[in-house]
């Protein structure tokens, strides 16, 4: 191939999502070089490699080339397709990691996504589907994507370590995005939640559930919490456990919190094999997550703090205009994704902390894209 | 624990000039090197260094972890208690409604 190609260069596989995120969005040629290259096992994990084939197979004319240790790549981005496919996402990161970028990046398509992607859909690592169906797509919502199409359809679970879940997604295609003024995060008015098990007794639904209800009872009464027992092939290669929980506030805010458990995956538990590992009962991990909702309440803003590094990125990639927003602590992955945006896309954000809350309010002039590949007709 | 302190927050996220991931890293190295003496970071297993940065707000580690998802636990606190409850009182539809109302202008 020729290499006039003008290659921006970047260091190490941190945020790597968000660096090809930006760079298909930009139409930026990445190289990514120095992957690991001082650590024992060197170079891309699977899940990244696997992440590289994807948008591979969901854009034409896209570029990736990666060396014989996998050290270094380089990535050209081509024009977003979308379409229908299918994606194994590999079991070393759960389908929540492929789902954060996938979205940003099937709005900006020619033709609406409809993806089958199979793997791990709960983990304690990443966002779960159940988030994602709760409280993300949500999100997409406020920022002018339409709710036809936009839809996630969970059709087995599996957890770590051995996975077998799968999900079926469908994202429509967007002009470009609408920005935003949302600055009322309204008071909580209902928790709904959903509690799992897979391979287990159902028994584990009802203790997570109940554990965390006992956490909500003195401050709200509408708490319901659904439980999903799957069995058989619904229930994946392994046994595990978990809830996600999601506050709607009456100006219409998603605060989520999730979490899964299960064994560990090999690479994690390294030295002690035969030995099982302990894992949390069901009861404490009610209680556990139910706090962290209530911790993430406390804090104030739009969205909880897994949700701020979209949250900013929906903004940067608006047309011209002001978008106003407000969340509580900047979480640490946040401030990243705002370093990113403005790497690549040039956007600041002019960041005011708001001391009489204890939030932080954001604006921003959205970058000005628009959906170039969609079809016009 | 940002926040409370009188911090730029704009200085925090983009620095001072518009540092790059490299330079950041630069900086953050430098500066872990003068607390400790020489011979400490002689003895150091190589990428030390930079595992100690990990908290902290610069993050040094150029092939750190790639997760959005963060869950605060609220190790230090117990909600199961009737006064810790009574601070976010005010942020459910059960609470003072004029309240939350002041605190969203």
């Amino acid at each position: 191939m020729e290499d006039n190609v003008r290659y921006k260069r970047l260091k190490g596989s941190s945020n790597l999502r968000l660096r090809l995120v930006l760079a298909t969005l930009s139409g930026t040629p990445i190289l990514v070089h120095d992957i690991r290259a001082d650590e024992t096992f060197p170079g891309l994990r699977p899940h990244e490699v696997s992440l590289l084939r994807l948008i591979e197979k969901v854009s034409d004319d896209c570029l990736v080339q990666i060396n014989p240790t996998g050290t270094k790549f380089k990535y050209k981005p081509g024009i977003m397709m979308g379409g229908r496919c299918e994606h194994d996402c590999g079991l070393s990161r759960s389908i929540g990691y492929f789902l954060e970028p996938l979205i940003l990046l099937a709005l900006f398509a020619k033709k609406p996504l409809s993806i089958k992607l199979t793997g791990i859909t709960n983990d304690s690592k990443d966002p779960s589907v159940d988030t994602f169906r709760s409280t993300t797509l949500p999100m997409l919502k406020r920022f002018g994507a339409p709710s036809e199409g936009l839809n996630l359809k969970i059709e087995s679970r599996g957890v770590p370590p051995r996975g077998g879940g799968a999900i079926v997604l469908t994202m429509p295609i967007v002009k470009n995005l609408e920005a935003v003024n949302w600055i009322d995060e309204g008071m909580v008015k209902r928790i709904r939640g959903i509690a799992f098990s897979t391979k287990v007794s159902s028994q584990f639904e009802n203790t997570m559930i109940h554990a965390a209800r006992g956490i909500f009872n003195r401050l709200l009464p509408d708490v319901y919490i659904i439980s999903d027992h799957k069995t058989a092939a619904q229930a994946g290669e392994s046994p595990g456990y978990g809830i996600s929980l999601v506050a709607e506030t009456t100006s219409g805010c998603f605060i989520s919190v999730d979490t899964a458990i299960s064994y560990l995956r090999k690479e994690e538990s390294s030295e002690i094999e035969d030995e099982r590992q302990e894992l949390t009962p069901p009861g404490d991990v009610g209680e556990q997550i139910a706090s962290a909702l209530l911790e993430e309440i406390d804090q104030g803003g739009v969205v909880d703090s897994t949700h701020q590094g979209l949250l900013f990125l929906l903004c940067a990639l608006c047309p011209r205009d002001v978008s106003k927003i407000r969340v509580g602590k900047l979480s640490p992955y946040g401030m990243e994704t705002l370093r990113h945006i403005a790497d690549f896309l040039h956007v600041k954000f002019h960041i005011k902390p708001d001391p009489s809350t204890g939030t932080v309010i954001l604006k921003c002039l959205g970058c000005g894209m628009k959906n170039l590949s969609r079809k016009l007709s | 624990t940002i926040l409370r302190q009188n911090t730029n927050l704009m200085h925090l996220v983009y620095g001072k000039t518009t540092s790059t991931a490299t330079t950041s890293n630069n900086e953050a190295q430098d500066s872990s090197d003068d607390e400790e003496s020489e011979d400490d970071a002689f003895f150091k297993p190589k990428g030390e260094g930079s595992k100690k940065l990990r908290d902290g707000l610069v993050d040094g580690n150029v092939n750190s972890n790639d997760c959005s998802k963060y869950i605060n636990y609220a190790k230090d606190k117990n909600w199961k208690k009737e006064e810790v409850c009574k601070s976010i009182r005010d942020r459910f539809v059960t609470g003072d409604w004029s309240k939350a109302a002041r605190g969203n202008e």
